[in-house]
């Protein structure tokens, strides 16, 4: 990065069931928090970048950057990102850019989504759109079943047993009891998750991410300093449809944000204490640390069988435990990580967020004031 | 259109709205030429789905919109995989024919004048025993019988709907096999049904296949002819004669219609003729 891009201010809503809040309540709610607790005030932002999927299908509403603006005192220049479940990512990587060029020195991004209010049908419909409706859609998948292909091929390619899967759940909902903001903070036992409802086999109930609501908000900024910086924002695409790629084990994008992640980052994947991925369901996020070069092909449950790992992954309980609005998923994420690097006092932190079926994936590197000052 | 592979396979448990309810199976499917698609699978109960088989194209109905309109899509269809035998089993004697034709007498009699080479399959059958049976009936409890049909040990098998109970007929592969290796022909009493089903589990050319028509240059004279011996044979009440009866017609209709499934037919005019032709032919497969 040209200019350091810090991280002022950050804050979040409870991830869950908010029938009492609408969108723009959830939006103010987390807008309010990460104002409360940066370096600048309201009247410092001087852009706001709104990351949602769902607006018009859930809550018939589009024009979220205006709303977002009208948050505010004196109504910034606005607009909105969307890329499905990576929309946060997308949202956060437009910002960086804004920052970069100069075109602002203080950006607000808000991921918001409100999903619970209307039918799981309705819903899982609109989440379909992140996949090509031409050329998935057609048959009756759903997204539980797009990822039912992909855990079923994988399952056959590298011999991983329903059992070894069940950890990763049991992981994440483990890691959220401790999270105030997690949707169920509540320990489930390995055995239990492929005991849940199939949705789509292999795949169980308790393998996939919940609906849910919630917003997050960060303020980025290279005129206040803060002791949290991005140390690197990339954002990589993928074919929209599973049936144009070669393999479905492992996504290409994934690999591209990372490779370029590292190299702008200047530093080793072995640099990195803590990572955020997107677990939309357990599959997920064994290719992912895969993808990311954590593990080997087909070895990505060993970093959730076994405890003793120099790198922390997904603390606050990942999409699974923590719920899964989806345009807020990567904005929280970071939030996520930068809490982790201010308690655990090591340098590097990833957040990994995609949509769809990776066919966009966002990786932000953040870097701790420590090794700043040494600098 | 082109064949497919299974990439990948689910049972998505809840499709989407517009889509008809309950599980609907979803394959990734690799065609010939390298392209995917994703589309519906009609699986097969007979046999797991595995990634790597082999799926056929088939248009089937998707779903009906909310019009009314009746919409078609290509489904993908895994091909029924009957167990190809490789080597050549041995012979079966089969007699197919009408009730009262004289399949039993014609089996008896091969078994005694060419009995060291011939010997008959005892039948399984779930009906009560009564009076007047031969020593050819294995008898079993209903419960016995799908058990020995769902382990695959039967090699062909039928049901026949009687006025209180669905009676079960078949033959067990061990009984066969074990005439096979005392060098013997086995003699199989069939009608339509365990003949097909003898057919493909063994494969046709096994087969020795003979029809057993009664005497009559027509349909009427030869249903006369079998009412003559079934009222002779003394074993069956009227009301039984006349379904016994019903069934003959369909039976001989069955030599017509599907008369690849038979190697000649023999009207049995003189039981001692046609145990004689029999006999004689055994005896020519054995010695070749």
């Amino acid at each position: 990065m040209q200019s350091p891009i810090y991280l002022t201010g950050t804050g979040q809503t409870r991830f869950g069931e908010h029938w009492d809040k609408s969108l723009k309540n959830l939006m103010e709610e987390s807008i309010d928090a990460a104002i409360e607790n940066a370096q600048c005030t309201a009247l410092d932002i001087d852009m706001v970048i709104v990351a949602n999927m769902l607006g018009e299908v859930a809550s018939d509403q589009a024009h979220l950057g205006a709303m977002a603006a009208s948050l505010l005192p004196h109504h910034p220049p606005a607009l909105r990102a969307e890329a499905a479940c990576a929309s946060g990512a997308v949202a956060l990587h437009a910002a960086c850019a804004m920052l970069e060029s100069g075109k602002a020195q203080t950006v607000l991004v808000v991921g918001v989504e409100k999903m619970t209010d209307v039918s799981a049908e309705k819903i899982a419909a609109g989440l379909m759109g992140a996949a090509d409706a031409e050329k998935d859609a057609p048959s009756g998948l759903t997204f539980p079943g797009i990822f039912g292909l992909i855990a079923s091929r994988y399952m056959h390619e590298f011999n991983l047993s329903r059992e070894q899967l069940n950890h990763v759940s049991a992981r994440h909902h483990k890691n959220a009891v401790s999270n105030p903001f997690a949707q169920f903070r509540k320990e489930i036992p390995a055995e239990s998750i492929s005991a849940s409802p199939k949705v789509a086999d292999p795949l169980c109930m308790l393998d996939c991410s919940p609906i849910s609501d919630g917003a997050a908000a960060i303020i980025l900024s290279t005129k206040f300093e803060s002791s949290i910086k991005i140390a690197a924002s990339q954002l990589a695409t993928d074919t929209l449809s599973i049936t144009d790629r070669p393999t479905i084990t492992s996504f290409a994008a994934t690999k591209d944000a990372m490779t370029a992640a590292l190299e702008e980052a200047e530093i080793d994947r072995s640099d990195i204490a803590h990572i955020e991925l997107h677990d939309c369901f357990s599959i997920a996020a064994l290719i992912s640390l895969e993808d990311m070069g954590f593990a080997n092909p087909g070895e990505g449950i060993n970093l959730y069988t076994d405890n003793r790992q120099p790198t922390t992954i997904n603390t606050s309980g990942g999409l699974k435990a923590c719920g899964h609005p989806v345009a807020a998923t990567g904005i929280k994420q970071v939030i996520d990580v930068s809490k982790q690097l201010k308690a655990s006092g090591k340098s590097y932190g990833l957040a990994h967020n995609f949509g769809g079926a990776a066919a966009t994936c966002g990786i932000h590197i953040l870097q701790s004031e420590s090794l700043i000052t040494n600098h | 259109m082109q064949e497919g592979t299974i990439l990948s396979f689910t049972t998505v448990r809840h499709p989407p709205e517009g889509f008809p309810a309950g599980p609907r199976v979803i394959g990734l499917i690799e065609l010939e030429d390298g392209t995917k698609v994703t589309s519906p699978l009609i699986t097969d109960n007979r046999q797991p789905t595995t990634i790597g088989m082999k799926v056929l194209p088939k248009m089937r109905l998707s779903r009906v919109n909310s019009q009314g309109l009746r919409l078609y899509d290509i489904s993908y269809e895994i091909p029924v995989q009957k167990p190809v035998k490789q080597e050549f089993p041995g012979y079966v004697l089969a007699l197919t024919g009408p009730s009262g034709v004289g399949k039993t007498t014609v089996s008896l009699l091969l078994s005694t004048t060419v009995g060291s080479y011939v010997e008959r399959v005892p039948i399984l059958t779930t009906r009560e025993p009564k009076e007047g049976d031969a020593d050819e009936y294995i008898h079993v409890s209903p419960e016995e019988f799908l058990a020995l049909k769902n382990e695959g040990k039967l090699a062909t098998f039928t049901s026949i709907p009687s006025r209180d109970e669905k009676r079960w007929y078949g033959y067990r592969t061990e009984d066969i096999e074990a005439i096979w290796q005392e060098k013997k022909t086995p003699v199989i009493i069939t009608e339509m049904n365990l003949l097909q089903g003898l057919a493909s589990h063994y494969g046709r050319r096994s087969i020795l296949s003979f029809g057993l028509m009664p005497p009559g240059k027509s349909k009427r004279q030869m249903l006369s002819a079998l009412l003559h011996r079934l009222r002779d044979r003394g074993r069956d009440t009227e009301q039984q004669i006349e379904d016994r009866l019903k069934n003959a017609e369909a039976d001989l209709d069955f030599f017509k219609t599907r008369s690849e499934l038979f190697d000649d037919l023999i009207v049995n005019d003189n039981v001692d003729t046609v145990v004689g032709h029999l006999g004689g032919l055994v005896l020519e497969r054995v010695k070749a």
